[in-house]
């Protein structure tokens, strides 16, 4: 924990890096998992998909899932933030997150605390966008500029909504909405993270047509 | 009568097609070829005809691509569904669409056409890259360019051999149309009933849907970038210069922006096409999220290049990468479920 602490930040981005790599990758290794348990079934009890048993496969997914988004997030959680809050208060705060999470799990279901997380997270993330946006100082990124950082925030405030999306309004009417919010901060976010150059130049020529 | 243009102008695809395709495989199969000697040799001659034979590969893929959707026009010109009052008086009473009469508008990217699609992204691709860049500037670079032209040439002599779009156009399509003619020929009202009430939904939510028209272009493309990112992470592994990472990665932030999207959209669709279906958890969802967190964890370790062993572990993820891609694109085939190509 100490030697955690006194970390570079170049040290710690990396690991953050690592460890975020690793989880993507093992929910790569759960999705390869689904594919396999799916074929198998699906030739050993052809229409098993009419049956219970497919429903408690999906059940059984979500449940692998479940915990490496938890860690995605916090993950996500030590990564976005440390532009605005100092990195041993924000390893401080992942950890905490993380057991009340673990708590929240084991007094209701994981369902309850991921949503949780997920709201939390919003609002962190929210929060980085919009000092993001105003152009506030203090924020520092892996790769600088206003367009990068921007694009940044957008993406991973777009990948939390998306994901609170599917655990916790899956079946409400604001399902879709709440989708089309996230796939567009995740579109807008991408685009300006990967072609920040253009991204400047074609709001300059808007700014300019506007003036002019 | 339309029937008949339609069938006159299925055998005149295939009439144009046929040749036209035979041609792009054997000068895919040449490129192939002289690609490898110019490996082998370095030969600079070799690598001019290369260049050459992918550019002729290019325009030949574009103009079977062009005969491609003038077909594709002419089932839109000739093939007219015609709702029977009763069964549209059905259809707006029970589902409140108000529908009489029903083109297809089929996207040029289905069936057999895919791999043709993916094939002509490619030449497109190549075509880009080798504006953009002088890859006989150095040794290295050339070689990689004729890896490039391998690469174009294995999916230009696949698309022949496995997925020839104009051997038997569209054979699924041709099918249903030709089994509504014969349900209209029959002249009994049930049977016209059950074919019209199946190819609605099939027009609606698969053949005339935006959906359709966006979802596997946007990944076609994708995929097509992504092809130029495997080659640059293959160089990688060998040779520690800048350009093939910088190629690598221009191509995988464009396809990785399109394969985002493009997964993306085809959610609310799924969502309303597929409603009480069995869809969660698919093999073909599963590939898709699998290839798209592998391709988000090779942008992630690309920051990091400059660090110990960080280059080589890049090019091994970006290979792992494309590795998942082929696998999820063939997941269609070979794995069960509602994206399966028996659905």
């Amino acid at each position: 924990m100490t030697l955690t602490l006194k970390m570079k930040p170049k040290t710690y981005d990396f690991y953050l890096m690592v460890l975020t790599c690793a989880v993507l990758a093992i929910i790569g290794l759960v999705c390869m998992y689904g594919i396999g348990y799916y074929t198998y079934t699906n030739e050993t009890t052809p229409q098993w998909t009419q049956t219970s048993m497919y429903g408690d496969y999906i059940d059984s997914m979500n449940q692998y899932i479940y915990p490496f988004v938890v860690l995605l997030l916090v993950a996500l959680g030590l990564c976005i933030p440390k532009r605005i809050v100092p990195r041993q208060s924000l390893l401080a705060s992942g950890i905490g997150m993380l057991v009340v999470t673990i708590l929240i799990a084991l007094v209701t279901d994981i369902g309850t605390s991921l949503a949780f997380l997920l709201a939390v997270s919003i609002v962190v993330q929210a929060a980085v966008m919009v000092l993001t946006l105003l152009g506030r100082g203090g924020l520092t990124y892996e790769r600088e500029g206003y367009f990068v950082q921007t694009g940044s925030s957008m993406l991973h405030l777009g990948t939390v909504i998306f994901v609170l999306d599917f655990v916790s309004f899956r079946t409400s009417d604001l399902h879709l909405s709440v989708f089309w919010v996230a796939t567009i901060l995740i579109t807008i976010g991408t685009v300006l993270s990967f072609y920040p150059g253009e991204a400047g130049s074609v709001v300059r020529m808007l700014l300019k047509g506007r003036s002019s | 009568m339309s029937y008949q243009e339609y069938l006159t102008a299925r055998e005149s695809i295939t009439t144009l097609g046929q040749p036209i395709i035979t041609v792009i495989f054997i000068a895919a199969l040449v490129l192939g070829i002289v690609s490898i000697y110019h490996i082998l040799s370095s030969d600079v001659r070799a690598y001019r005809l290369a260049d050459q034979l992918r550019k002729v590969v290019t325009l030949l893929l574009i103009l079977g691509f062009i005969i491609i959707a003038w077909f594709h026009l002419r089932i839109y010109q000739t093939i007219e569904l015609v709702y029977p009052p009763e069964l549209a008086n059905y259809l707006s009473l029970n589902m409140g669409v108000t529908v009489t009469s029903v083109r297809f508008a089929v996207p040029l990217w289905i069936e057999t056409e895919k791999l043709y699609f993916w094939t002509l992204c490619i030449s497109l691709f190549l075509g880009l890259t080798n504006l953009r860049y002088d890859f006989l500037k150095t040794q290295m670079t050339a070689l990689f360019s004729s890896s490039l032209n391998i690469m174009l040439s294995v999916f230009g002599v696949l698309t022949y051999l496995t997925s020839n779009p104009f051997k038997e156009p569209l054979p699924g399509l041709h099918s249903e149309i030709t089994g509504w003619y014969q349900a209209v020929g029959a002249g009994d009202l049930n049977i016209l009933y059950g074919a019209l009430y199946q190819l609605y939904f099939r027009i609606i939510y698969y053949y005339n849907s935006e959906y359709m028209w966006t979802h596997p272009p946007m990944l076609f493309i994708a995929y097509a970038s992504l092809v130029v990112t495997f080659v640059g992470c293959v160089f990688m592994l060998f040779r520690r210069e800048k350009i093939f990472d910088r190629i690598s990665y221009n191509h995988a932030k464009f396809g990785y922006l399109l394969l985002t999207v493009g997964m993306l959209i085809g959610y609310p669709w799924a969502v309303v096409a597929w409603e009480g279906k069995d869809w969660w958890w698919d093999p073909k969802i599963n590939g898709s999220i699998m290839m798209w967190v592998l391709y988000s964890a090779y942008l992630h370790t690309r920051i990091y290049l400059k660090r110990r062993n960080m280059w080589r572990a890049t090019a091994i993820l970006g290979i792992i990468c494309f590795l998942s891609l082929v696998f999820t694109y063939l997941l269609t085939y070979i794995a069960p479920g509602i994206h399966a190509i028996s659905q």
